[in-house]
């Protein structure tokens, strides 16, 4: 019963989609717009007209003109500054832009520019002393805070009784104050126009990746030649031109120049920049971070203000979330990858049937034997991690290493080797075309093909992302094993997506459906997944017929059988399951039945905590990974199966002492040659009873040798 | 309520009494291979206990009691039963174990008829001292299984060990302590008692009023028997070390119970005297052979360990048989002569080492 509800519960809860959703860059913007919808949801249940077009278009125009400044908060934050002074510089374009228009009563794009310029200026004397002369951020728009303020209130003595009593009437000035088009206020329009500009600008153009970059690290980005200092400056600039447009849509909209304006509206902006995500550290934020958070503080306050509440609790509230968003923000950005890498791992509900007896004496098909004790043994100590082994027609022994290279031995002794071609990922599972080629799985790059001068070239990196998936497996994480069917296709097993290849171990722990098997067309270039959700896809093997592939899920303990083609295309049949062990490569034998290497040997006490997910989170969680349970593969076996799931014969090294780990076998003119991931040495085997001319690229591609 | 609450959020949290922290082999614990250096006195089956009598030695090998004169061995007598413990007494004599339920004292290995008999409340008898008042301490380690199935008793977390003084004048058992975490192995030490708690990793000192203190905590092995060094101070004996693994295994009723019901006890996640042997073994991370090798400082499924502890009690040296060695499972040590003879439970070996060796890195 308590079984069967963790079987359902595992099954239909996706556990794993949590950890890939936070690890997604999206997610820190995901949390300021689900804040927004809260708090907009709340208002409108609250405030009864807070849906009403005039109420919207009245918080568009206020979030348009604090967006603007926003905009220029983010970008000096984003560089890794901080800008206190633009309140003042607020309000200072403000009493220029009102004192050009109705004191010296210039026209309006004259004062639109001039006013830009000023509040350009404004900003530059920040920039200078920040970016040039490297003062403290800080407290360098701290003091321009003041100044710019003082100088604020000496102008508004001598010129406000000008200002107050002059009333413009100018058609495009109040096209800038409060006409709407098509319902939407000219500033929110305007606004859109430079956010959009603005995101493009931070995400694909190079001066905002520079902007990124140096407040990511600024002695990189230094030492990467990026103008730290220009740039810097210039952020300040650009800061000081997005105020004082906000600041010209404030003056056409009230034209007023009272002594409060701008006081408090770096709180304001600084509380909306960092409650949208953007950390103050620097290097990270984007336009809509900058936007929502502004639409967020915006509807607090006004929220507040309909509510009655007074001046002091509405600061009161800015301030404790400004608090707030900041603690927030700082825990995150030092525990995120802690978090993610916590919750990323996700075990699944994994069952198998007791497996069957291999016990010396319990008879059946597996029952131990020492027939594998006498292996001889090529390149001992002289090749690392031959996960595969491979012979072409003239008896030269191909086999990876983990140094990234393909080694050759040499007939008739395999003493002599060489570096036939050299990649630069451990490669795994290997196959000879009918032109000789080598096609090379190389975990954690792709396929590869290698040429026979040894040329090596990328077959496929990459296949099509699924649409329902998260993560992006459009890249090939951990291809493992192929094989070529007569029309070309290479038919290869991706072991897992979630994980990289040294991570085996984790997904073994999750023991989900985590790998796939996908298909280049030699002919096409083209490559596409055929299957997915297989426990651990591993060895692959084109079938007698020529119309489907047996291939391994490696803890699913089974071998399957997939149609590509032919009156039963796309189906998948179980040839064995519930295995002993971990199966590994599938390769032709030469009485047409099918090796099979058992990598490692199922444990009672793995296959119970299989069954029992919780137990396996937690063990990851507390107990480092050298201390994990693991699939057992020190010892494992070869096994001989025919296409109807019978198993044959069984080959084992009891002691293992001559030759630990199997991980394929590939069988050559009498003998078998074993490959080993974890092994220094490739294993050399006489069968009795083979067809002693047997090679498997001659039975393959029908050529006779 | 507070401790409730930080019970809780420990065990939620990996903090306190749920952490899975293990203490490393480190100052007088410094690992070394000595105890594969070792040389094989004796092969046997099943060997328990050992002491000595005279010039020769007395080993428990399985029912066989086997005298081991040189390099020859002779059966002295069988037993109906194993033998769980064995105990030379001051001034002749042998006491003898058997089955853990019944203690015999017999004036000499080969008497014929015992000189007392215990027979009434004994369950887990694995080890026996003389005390210096001629009566005899049995450390009883389990009143719930039986003296080959310590590991269910630690897999359910048993805490039903007691310490006994048996005294064969009057033929009474008292107790001097109940309710230890597998009481396994004991020695006088002036007045007092050492002990062997062995599920709780520590070396207890029963003083006569019966109060306790501990002489050494945080162990991170199991320490079993123990015995007298020449020139002050005791050999603690090890039987197998701790696991993060076993540790957490201990923290996760669930999987216990189930591993307790379906699995076969050879196969479980707990400390083992050998290892190796199959398959079906549970495999950690780091035994997984790489180039062909596995790593000494792998965890441990089965240990090799004596540890040289001074007068005060505090370890002096050890001898170890990491990971990859044989010489695992020291149940038993003792001088005899100019050698330290063991008893590695775990290959079934009795293996000798040359006092004067011993030390020199620490010494050094």
């Amino acid at each position: 019963m308590r079984e069967t509800l963790t079987r359902l519960r595992y099954r239909y809860w996706p556990d794993h989609l949590l950890g890939e959703i936070l690890s997604k860059r999206w997610t820190e913007t995901a949390i300021p717009v689900i804040l927004l919808l809260i708090v907009g949801f709340a208002l409108s249940r609250s405030l009864e007209h807070f849906l009403s077009a005039s109420s919207l278009a009245d918080t568009a125009r206020q979030a348009g003109e604090i967006g603007f400044i926003g905009l220029g908060m983010a970008l000096v934050v984003i560089v890794g500054g901080i800008d206190l002074s633009v309140g003042s510089i607020f309000a200072l374009t403000d009493f220029c832009a009102l004192y050009l228009l109705d004191v010296l009563n210039w026209p309006v794009p004259a004062v639109v520019v001039v006013t830009m310029i000023v509040g350009g200026l404004l900003g530059a004397v920040n920039g200078v002393l920040i970016g040039y002369l490297r003062l403290r951020a800080f407290i360098t728009t701290l003091i321009t805070l003041i100044i710019y303020r003082s100088a604020y209130d000496l102008l508004i003595q001598r010129y406000s009784n000008a200002i107050a009593s002059a009333f413009p009437d100018i058609p495009s000035w109040d096209f800038i104050g409060g006409r709407s088009v098509f319902g939407i206020p000219s500033v929110a329009l305007v606004y859109i126009v430079i956010a959009i500009f603005g995101h493009v600008f931070l995400t694909r153009l190079r001066p905002g990746w520079h902007i990124t970059a140096i407040g990511g690290s600024r002695r990189s980005a230094y030492n990467s030649g990026i103008p730290v200092r220009r740039t810097i400056a210039l952020c300040y600039v650009a800061s000081g031109v997005l105020t004082s447009i906000g600041a010209l849509f404030f003056a056409a909209r009230l034209g007023t120049v009272g002594g409060d304006i701008g006081v408090g509206l770096e709180v304001i902006v600084l509380t909306a920049t960092v409650l949208g995500g953007i950390t103050l550290g620097g290097g990270k934020g984007s336009v809509v971070k900058s936007m929502v958070g502004v639409l967020v503080v915006l509807l607090v306050t006004n929220g507040l203000t309909a509510m009655n509440a007074r001046g002091g609790v509405n600061r009161m509230a800015l301030a404790t979330i400004l608090l707030a968003a900041a603690m927030v923000d700082i825990r995150w950005q030092k525990n995120r990858t802690r978090i993610i890498s916590k919750v990323y791992v996700a075990p699944t509900y994994h069952a198998l049937p007791p497996p069957p007896p291999t016990e010396i004496g319990s008879g059946g098909p597996f029952e131990q034997n020492d027939k594998l004790r006498d292996v001889s043994l090529i390149g001992l100590g002289r090749i690392e991690a031959p996960e595969d082994v491979i012979l072409d027609r003239n008896d030269v022994l191909y086999a990876g290493s983990r140094h990234g290279d393909i080694i050759r031995f040499f007939p008739p002794d395999y003493e002599r080797m060489e570096v036939f071609a050299h990649i630069g990922g451990q490669p795994l599972g290997m196959a000879f075309d009918k032109e000789d080629n080598l096609y090379v799985c190389i975990g954690g790059m792709g396929l590869y093909r290698i040429t026979p001068d040894g040329t090596v070239e990328k077959a496929t990196d990459e296949t099509n992302r699924s649409i329902y998936s998260v993560n992006d497996d459009s890249r090939l994480r951990l291809a493992d094993d192929l094989d070529i069917t007569d029309d070309g296709l290479i038919f290869f097993s991706e072991a897992t997506v979630r994980y990289e290849m040294d991570e085996w171990p984790v997904d073994g722990l999750e023991a989900r459906g985590n790998g796939r098997i996908i298909c280049y067309d030699t002919k096409t270039g083209t490559t596409h997944t055929a299957l997915r959700g297989l426990k651990f896809p591993n060895g692959v093997a084109v079938a007698s017929d020529g119309q489907s592939i047996l291939f391994a899920e490696t803890f699913g303990c089974s071998i399957k059988r997939y149609w590509f083609t032919g009156p039963k295309k796309g189906d998948v049949e179980t040839v064995m399951d519930n295995l002993p062990g971990y199966p590994d490569n599938i390769n032709l034998a030469s009485d047409g039945n099918y090796w099979l290497a058992l990598v490692g040997m199922r444990s009672p006490s793995l296959d119970l905590a299989w069954k029992m997910p919780g137990f396996r989170r937690r063990m990851a969680k507390r107990v480092p990974v050298d201390e994990w349970l693991f699939p057992n593969i020190n010892t494992g076996c070869v096994v001989k199966f025919n296409e109807q799931g019978k198993i044959l014969e069984s080959f084992w090294d009891l002691k293992g002492l001559n030759h630990p780990m199997i991980t394929s076998m590939r069988e050559h003119r009498g003998y078998l040659y074993l490959g080993g991931i974890a092994n220094n040495r490739i294993g050399r085997f006489k069968l009795d009873n083979a067809d002693p001319d047997f090679v498997q690229y001659d039975k393959r591609w029908g050529k006779s040798s | 309520m507070i401790a409730a609450i930080s019970e809780i959020a420990n065990r939620f949290l990996g903090r306190g009494e749920a952490a899975i922290t293990v203490p490393s082999f480190d100052g007088a614990l410094k690992p070394n291979q000595a105890l594969e250096q070792a040389e094989i006195l004796l092969e046997c089956d099943a060997p328990e206990d050992l002491c000595t009598e005279g010039t020769s030695l007395l080993i428990a090998d399985g029912a066989r009691l086997t005298r081991l004169t040189g390099n020859s061995t002779t059966t002295v007598r069988t037993f109906e039963r194993p033998i769980s413990a064995l105990a030379s007494l001051p001034g002749g004599g042998l006491a003898v174990a058997l089955g853990g339920t019944e203690v015999r004292l017999y004036d000499h290995a080969a008497a014929e008829t015992p000189r007392a008999a215990f027979t009434q409340g004994l369950h887990t008898v694995n080890a026996l001292a003389p005390a210096a008042d001629g009566t005899l301490i049995a450390t009883d380690g389990s009143s719930l299984h039986d003296v080959g199935d310590w590991a269910r008793d630690l897999m359910e977390l048993g805490r039903t060990g007691r310490v006994l003084r048996l005294d064969p004048k009057t033929g009474t058992i008292r107790e001097l302590a109940a309710g230890l975490g597998y009481a396994f192995g004991a020695i006088a030490s002036n007045d007092a008692v050492l002990v062997s708690e062995s599920w709780r990793h520590r070396l207890v000192s029963i003083a006569p009023d019966g109060s306790r203190k501990d002489l050494l905590r945080h162990l991170p092995v199991y320490p079993s028997r123990l015995s007298p060094a020449s020139g002050g101070g005791f050999w603690l004996t090890a039987f197998t070390a701790r696991t993060q693994l076993v540790e957490f295994v201990l923290r996760e009723p669930g999987y216990r119970r189930r591993m307790i019901a379906e699995i076969d006890p050879e196969f479980w996640v707990a400390p083992r005297l050998r290892s190796g042997n199959s398959f079906k073994e549970p495999l950690q991370g780091a035994h997984i052979k790489t180039m062909g090798v596995m790593k000494p400082w792998a965890p441990p499924r089965s240990y090799g360990l004596i540890i040289r502890l001074g007068a005060d009690g505090l370890p002096r040296y050890s001898l170890h048989s990491r990971a990859d060695g044989v010489n695992h499972g020291i149940v038993a040590a003792v001088e005899a002569g100019s050698d330290l003879v063991m008893i590695a439970k775990g290959p079934g070996r009795v293996i000798r080492l040359p006092l004067a060796s011993l030390g020199e890195e620490a010494r050094a």
